[in-house]
């Protein structure tokens, strides 16, 4: 039985003029960067990586996410995240405005329902870092609830094709004010599998071994997920930074001791196409390809990378002097250098290839 | 740093002076000697495995690695090289483990310079050499003097490899960055930004490898953690690899006047530790001094940041600076 609140929602959506994505271009990517004067901006991509359009941010993004069917792009603000930012992808105009709630942040992700009537928050309390999902229905953007997160320091979010959501509780519990992080001796991350009402369905701890590793990106493979790590570990360790998830187990995926170094610790951006996963170290300015099961397959270089999303079969890959390079097999090619610089990620569009 | 990023895409100041000069008279100099110094080591090592015989010329050819280390960028990078050349810091102690499981297998891997090529990096290059010329009790046999021999071999391989790939190919597309067909450096700014990356993490590789990991804190000072602690050398990699670093910056930048001031103190107070092996940084008057050197490497890169980065119009990667 629908609500009264959801019932007016469901009218005042009706009413309001929504455009579909066609009508923005039918961009396939999202990316937030850096413009030259200095102001930010988040950039709709097409299919082969020419940018479509771009819609003005008041500061510094990190992630987007796009409304399955409507136009619409909530462009996530920079760890700790104090707005996110509901953006019309046709008229560039901000339709609405999210801020957290008393004593939370956001943490710079986010994902909508299958069906688009809902939109899933990363955020952190403030004052413990303990992990919350805010839930949030679509046709006014008002905020319909919360569920803890079984962790602490969420990042990344997805959408399962179940429709369940996965959270990448990093882990780490950081200052309010700022990034500083506060227990990296007790850490440990985890993924929370999380119903669309956010009843907990399960939780997979990082491997005692590599306890220091921090879950911070997710992309979706054949039965679960890759995430991409963050070693807070002594630096001279070169640890596994590609981990996967299925059947609630988490598996590290090792890469060779001289590989493995070339990361520099640090995976920043994942991505998957049906034969490969790729992470980016903008660290170390290097890409790493592994097969589907998680068999490393080799470095590719590639200043500051940072954002990756599968095209077709092989990747593109956002970078911070404002290149987009295509990663095939043959190699990497140019595709496009703007004035701007890159921010950490480079979202597919649900659809996309 | 936000200016400087900018500086860095837009401006693209035609300093061109820089590359070129880093190019011909650091990089490719610096790989020739330590390919010249590697090679003598492996000629010798053939020879004899008298450790006293070898010592000298394993001691040169480390001088000479430290003249070029700092450069972490393209046919060094390929292959685990850098590592095979230099496997520190090792925490977990693999490259001991491993190398004493060879010796006590008598691995025939061991004995093939070109299967020794395919054994993981931790039991390869100069400090597999050092655990052989230095052992904690004398090696015995014949398997330990082979290996010597093909762990010596190996390493001048690698140099020859290092300094065949930046003569063959690599030093030009460093040279020719932003020409059409250059995959590798998209534009001039690129080449740029990636040689000053190099100066920027060499510094910072000697402030927390070198240096902070001995210090650890006043009141635990970790000497056990010190590089090349077995011959000694620590003292002398932190002044060779400071030293190797000015070269560097100067010709990146041969103006950059307050962060060659700011190397030659650093170099100064690192000349000056009153303990080489810094094993004797257990005394507190020992380990501020080390304190100090390392704010004082801090002191240079901060400088050459500021001063070699806005010369060059470039700045530290815009999300390596700021990831999440």
């Amino acid at each position: 039985m629908a609500s009264r609140r959801a019932f007016l929602a469901g009218l005042a959506a009706a009413t309001l003029p929504r455009m579909s994505w066609a009508e923005a271009g039918n961009p396939s990517y999202l990316a937030a960067a850096q413009l030259a004067d200095g102001t930010f901006a988040l950039h709709g991509l097409s299919a082969a990586g020419h940018s479509l359009f771009d819609l003005p941010l008041p500061a510094r993004g990190h992630a987007a996410a796009a409304h399955p069917t409507q136009a619409l792009a909530v462009a996530f603000a920079r760890r700790p995240g104090t707005f996110a930012l509901v953006l019309d992808a046709v008229t560039g105009s901000v339709a609405h405005r999210l801020a957290p709630p008393g004593n939370r942040h956001f943490n710079g992700h986010g994902a909508f329902s299958a069906d688009g009537t809902r939109l899933y928050t990363a955020e952190q309390r403030a004052d413990d870092s303990a992990g919350i999902m805010g839930i949030w229905e679509t046709a006014g953007f008002t905020r319909t609830g919360e569920v803890l997160t079984h962790g602490i320091g969420p990042h990344d979010l997805k959408r399962l094709p179940d429709g369940s959501l996965i959270v990448a509780n990093g882990g780490i519990a950081t200052d309010p004010t700022d990034r500083t992080k506060l227990n990296l001796d007790t850490m440990r991350a985890s993924l929370a599998r999380l119903d669309g009402d956010g009843t907990l369905l399960s939780l997979a701890e990082m491997p005692q071994e590599y306890v220091q590793n921090s879950i911070r990106h997710l992309t979706l493979i054949p039965g679960g997920v890759a995430m991409a790590l963050q070693w807070e570990g002594d630096p001279a360790e070169a640890v596994p930074l590609l981990a996967l998830w299925q059947e609630d187990q988490i598996t590290l995926c090792p890469a060779p001791l001289a590989e493995a170094a070339r990361m520099q610790g640090y995976a920043g951006s994942i991505a998957a196409t049906a034969g490969q996963i790729a992470i980016t170290s903008s660290h170390g300015g290097v890409i790493q390809i592994y097969g589907i099961d998680g068999a490393f397959q080799q470095t590719l270089t590639r200043i500051d990378a940072s954002g990756i999303a599968a095209q077709g079969d092989g990747f593109l890959v956002t970078d911070g002097t404002g290149a987009l390079t295509r990663i095939t097999a043959a190699g990497i090619t140019a595709v496009e250098t703007m004035p701007l610089a890159w921010d950490n990620h480079l979202v597919a569009l649900d659809g996309a290839v | 740093m936000r200016a400087m990023i900018l500086a860095g895409l837009l401006l693209a100041t035609p300093a061109l002076a820089d590359v070129p000069t880093a190019v011909t008279d650091h990089i490719l100099p610096g790989y020739a000697n330590f390919t010249e110094t590697a090679a003598g080591l492996a000629m010798m090592a053939e020879t004899t495995c008298a450790p006293d015989q070898l010592r000298p010329a394993w001691n040169a050819a480390f001088d000479a690695w430290l003249g070029i280390a700092h450069i972490r960028l393209g046919p060094v990078e390929d292959e685990g090289r850098a590592l095979a050349i230099a496997f520190w810091p090792d925490p977990k102690g693999m490259g001991a483990k491993q190398q004493a499981a060879m010796i006590a297998g008598m691995d025939p891997m061991g004995l093939d310079p070109v299967a020794f090529r395919q054994a993981s990096v931790a039991v390869r290059g100069l400090m597999a050499m050092e655990r052989l010329l230095y052992p904690e009790a004398p090696l015995t046999g014949d398997y330990p003097c082979a290996l010597m021999a093909t762990t010596a071999a190996d390493l001048a391989q690698t140099a020859r490899d290092v300094q065949a790939g930046w003569e063959g190919g690599f030093a030009d597309a460093v040279l020719t960055a932003g020409a059409d067909g250059n995959t590798r450096f998209l534009s001039e700014v690129e080449a740029r930004q990636a040689l000053f990356t190099q100066l920027i993490t060499g510094i910072e590789f000697v402030k927390e490898s070198r240096i902070a990991r001995p210090l650890g804190t006043f009141d635990a000072p970790r000497p056990d953690r010190a590089e090349a602690k077995a011959s000694g050398r620590a003292g002398r990699n932190i002044v060779l690899s400071l030293t190797a670093l000015r070269d560097y910056a100067a010709a990146l930048d041969p103006d950059a006047v307050t962060t060659l001031a700011a190397f030659d103190r650093a170099i100064a107070s690192a000349a000056a530790l009153p303990d080489p092996t810094l094993a004797g940084i257990t005394d507190p008057a020992a380990w501020l001094k080390l304190e100090i050197l390392g704010q004082q490497v801090q002191a240079a890169q901060d400088a050459a940041v500021t001063e070699i980065g806005d010369a060059l119009g470039v700045g530290v990667g815009f999300n390596a600076a700021d990831g999440d």
